[in-house]
């Protein structure tokens, strides 16, 4: 079997879950002896890897990334750089190119940054199309300005997909309702976890240290953490709250620590490179991830891998799967702060449920996905 | 002859309510919560249920008999909520086919921590009993069926004829659970053994598709019940089981009604409440449980309270106020409510992941959430208990 994948980053060149995703699926789908052509836009012009059955094209000149936060400060087009569309546009176009070169089975895309070319090569080439939605326009603008444009693309993959993948039934959920989509074309297929590449459950002693980590949008929801931070420390006040990653809130999160008058506690780290992100994981006692919106939500699973206890967002993906965390409403800050107080209170609350999650986690590794979506294959074929 | 000895458990904790360490001033106790179950399960199953003993009592001119266990939280809830319920069971205890047997007040697992406190316990409910239905209770049984030699001896020392547990095979080895048996180094108190296949035929398995004996009809039972060797039969159950656990639907009801009338036609059974088993038969053998069990889940132990380090914890924690509140008549009342064991259930993580028998009425999403709860009510009480 021989796919042809289009996706958006690979590590190191990554800023979400779709760049872990892409990466651990190619892995393993090399292992279970799928061949896969990786279509990804140029950005620095030297991924190295050594997976047998993968080659990995970098294409064009696109540097740009879906939640680019350097761009022009431009209101309308709202987190995307001026000539982000031309880029995806021409990336899509060169794909389609590349494509014609190629033999494969099925094409694979991921995203609506890359559906475009998705639906063109199904045309020119009669393969089948899968589409894997990791999230949707809705989602990355916590439904704040969604633009139109985007619904649109989306909108075009999911009715042109053979099959579409979701992670998680609430993503499911979301595009029947919104995007009228066809039920039986949706297969679930949960992120996964490799274990090994974190730290695991090694004994720690308590540092009050509360964990977020996430781009600094309104859909991971900083805001929410920061007003938790400040009834925590109405509580007590040994307590750190680091604010890890980047993003276009930085400037107005900072404004709003230092007026809660709660900045002598709040560390803001920006973008944390591999080593200390696996350090800040550990370190923690407690992560929170309060996103509004949140289809499925692999840092949660990284740090239980890291022997973390985490508070998640009732609606995000991950908790549908994982039982042994706590969930709350991200804007019920009085819950997560009661929740935080309690687990630095009582070390053997946090002792249970780490112990616990670790258990879940471990047969939820990305093996399993690459299965699933092997499964997804071999019913378009 | 071999006799069908029924008892049924009635019981609903009270429910706590939602507290965080932010929360101050305000009731331990879910009341617009424990009203609506209690109401529902009222009209579902205690009315209904208790209406359908009554007419078969008077049809079967005295022949059938049954045995009930409610325990103080319960009828503290009813007086509150639904005394008609109260008055159904004076109903049924007026028939003199009816004992009720003995407990802790609270529903606790007082016996784990202080044999003052489960006296005192003891004497509360016993006092309630006669209270409500004019009877002296001669037969014992604890939360849970949590049983040992020691227990045994001690409830002997007070003077009960029998008492209630498991009948296991991790006690019982090759023997039946059908006969009477004494406690290991009692002589005057018989243990009363549940027949646990016999019991979760309808407690469990009753509307069950996936069991081969599906479905159950009271004919069917009756040819088991009339096969079987013993002294007698002991069917002890939960009585939410009839309209709660198993649904109307299901012809539980129906499965109750033709009982008496099916067992008859089967001249070697009759129908005897615990005291008179006691008093009828004598004893075949000894049972020896040096550690104690309990009628919970596979394992048949304390491990569905008391496993977790949350849990050991929380009981931890609420045992070290008994001297404290003994002083204060309201705290003390609010403390035994938090002993009540299911608030220890709730935060089990044995069953978490395939839970259903665990969620019945279950107010939390967690175990987790179960224990920061209890926790942040526990403190505020401390603290109430400290500053008096």
């Amino acid at each position: 079997m021989k796919i042809l994948m289009l996706g958006w980053e690979f590590p190191p060149a990554k800023t979400g879950g779709l760049g872990t995703h892409c990466y651990e699926l190619v892995k393993n789908l090399s292992k279970k002896g799928v061949k896969v052509i990786l279509l990804i836009p140029k950005r620095t012009g030297n991924i190295k890897h050594n997976i047998p059955n993968v080659e990995i094209i970098e294409v064009g000149s696109v540097a740009l990334n879906p939640y680019n936060t350097t761009r022009p400060d431009d209101k309308f087009e709202k987190g995307y750089g001026w000539n982000f569309f031309e880029e995806v546009r021409a990336f899509n176009k060169r794909c389609v190119e590349i494509a014609k070169t190629k033999k494969f089975d099925v094409v694979h895309c991921h995203d609506w940054m890359t559906i475009d070319a998705g639906i063109e090569i199904k045309k020119i080439t009669g393969k089948p199309l899968v589409f894997t939605v990791h999230s949707t326009e809705y989602d990355r603008t916590a439904n704040i300005y969604p633009m139109n444009f985007i619904v649109d693309v989306e909108k075009k993959g999911i009715q042109k997909a053979d099959l579409i993948i979701t992670v998680s039934k609430g993503m499911k959920k979301q595009l029947i309702e919104m995007y009228n989509a066809e039920e039986e074309k949706i297969i679930v297929i949960y992120n996964g976890i490799d274990p090994s590449k974190y730290f695991g459950l090694i004994k720690k002693g308590s540092k009050g240290i509360i964990l977020f980590l996430g781009r600094l949008t309104n859909q991971k929801g900083p805001y929410f953490f920061l007003h938790t931070a400040k009834k925590v420390l109405e509580k007590r006040k040994d307590v750190m709250f680091i604010v890890a990653g980047q993003g276009e809130q930085l400037p107005e999160l900072i404004r709003i620590a230092i007026g809660l008058g709660i900045m002598d506690n709040v560390v803001f780290t920006g973008f944390l490179p591999e080593e200390e992100l696996l350090q800040a994981y550990a370190m923690a006692d407690v992560y929170v991830m309060p996103s509004v919106a949140e289809p499925f939500g692999i840092t949660a699973l990284e740090a239980i891998a890291s022997g973390t206890p985490v508070i998640v967002s009732k609606n995000a993906g991950v908790a549908e799967k994982i039982l042994h965390c706590f969930k709350v409403d991200f804007w019920d800050t009085h819950e997560m702060a009661n929740k935080i107080i309690c687990l630095l209170k009582y070390p053997i609350l946090g002792e249970c449920m780490r112990k616990n999650s670790y258990r879940e986690i471990r047969n939820f590794g990305w093996d399993r996905v690459a299965e699933q979506t092997i499964s997804v294959y071999r019913r378009t074929i | 002859m071999t006799s069908l000895c029924f008892y049924f458990q009635v019981h609903q904790p009270m429910r706590l309510n939602r507290f965080s360490v932010f929360t101050e001033n305000s009731p331990y106790f879910d009341e617009e919560r424990n009203k609506g179950y209690l109401k529902k399960v009222a009209r579902k199953c205690y009315l209904p249920t208790n209406k359908l003993l009554l007419d078969l009592i008077n049809e079967y001119n005295g022949k059938f008999k049954i045995a009930f266990s409610l325990t103080g939280v319960f009828v503290e809830q009813c007086k509150k909520f639904a005394p008609e319920v109260i008055e159904s069971f004076q109903e049924l205890a007026k028939t003199g086919n009816v004992e009720f047997l003995n407990e802790t007040y609270y529903h606790s697992l007082a016996v784990l921590f202080s044999i003052k406190e489960f006296k005192e316990q003891i004497k509360l409910h016993r006092k309630m009993i006669l209270e409500l239905f004019n009877q002296k209770p001669k037969i014992f049984r604890n939360t849970e069926a949590m049983y040992s030699n020691d227990i045994a001896k001690l409830i002997e020392k007070l003077g009960y004829r029998g008492i209630i547990t498991e009948g296991h095979e991790s006690i019982l080895g090759w023997r039946s659970p059908n006969y009477l048996y004494y406690p290991n180094g009692c002589k005057k108190i018989l243990a009363l053994l549940r027949n646990y296949k016999l019991s979760d035929d309808i407690g469990f398995r009753f509307s069950a598709r996936w069991w081969e004996e599906y479905p159950l009809t009271a004919d069917k039972y009756s040819i088991w019940l009339s096969k079987c060797e013993g002294q007698c039969i002991n069917i002890f159950i939960d009585y939410e089981t009839f309209g709660e656990h198993q649904w109307e639907d299901t012809g539980i009801f129906n499965f109750l009604r033709y009982l008496p009338a099916e067992t008859s036609k089967y001249p070697n059974l009759d129908f005897k409440t615990p005291s008179e088993i006691v008093k009828m038969y004598k004893p075949v053998g000894i049972v020896d449980v040096p550690h104690t069990i309990s009628w919970a889940d596979v394992q048949r132990d304390l491990s569905a309270w008391l496993e977790n380090e949350m849990q050991k914890l929380a009981f931890e924690q609420m045992t070290k106020l008994e001297e404290h509140v003994k002083k204060n008549p309201e705290l003390l009342h609010i403390w035994r409510l938090l002993q009540t064991s299911d608030h220890f259930y709730y935060m089990c993580t044995k069953w978490f992941a395939d839970g259903d028998v665990h969620k019945y009425f279950n107010p939390y999403n967690s175990p987790y959430d179960a224990f920061i709860n209890f926790m942040n009510i526990l403190q505020d009480l401390k603290r109430k208990v400290e500053s008096k």
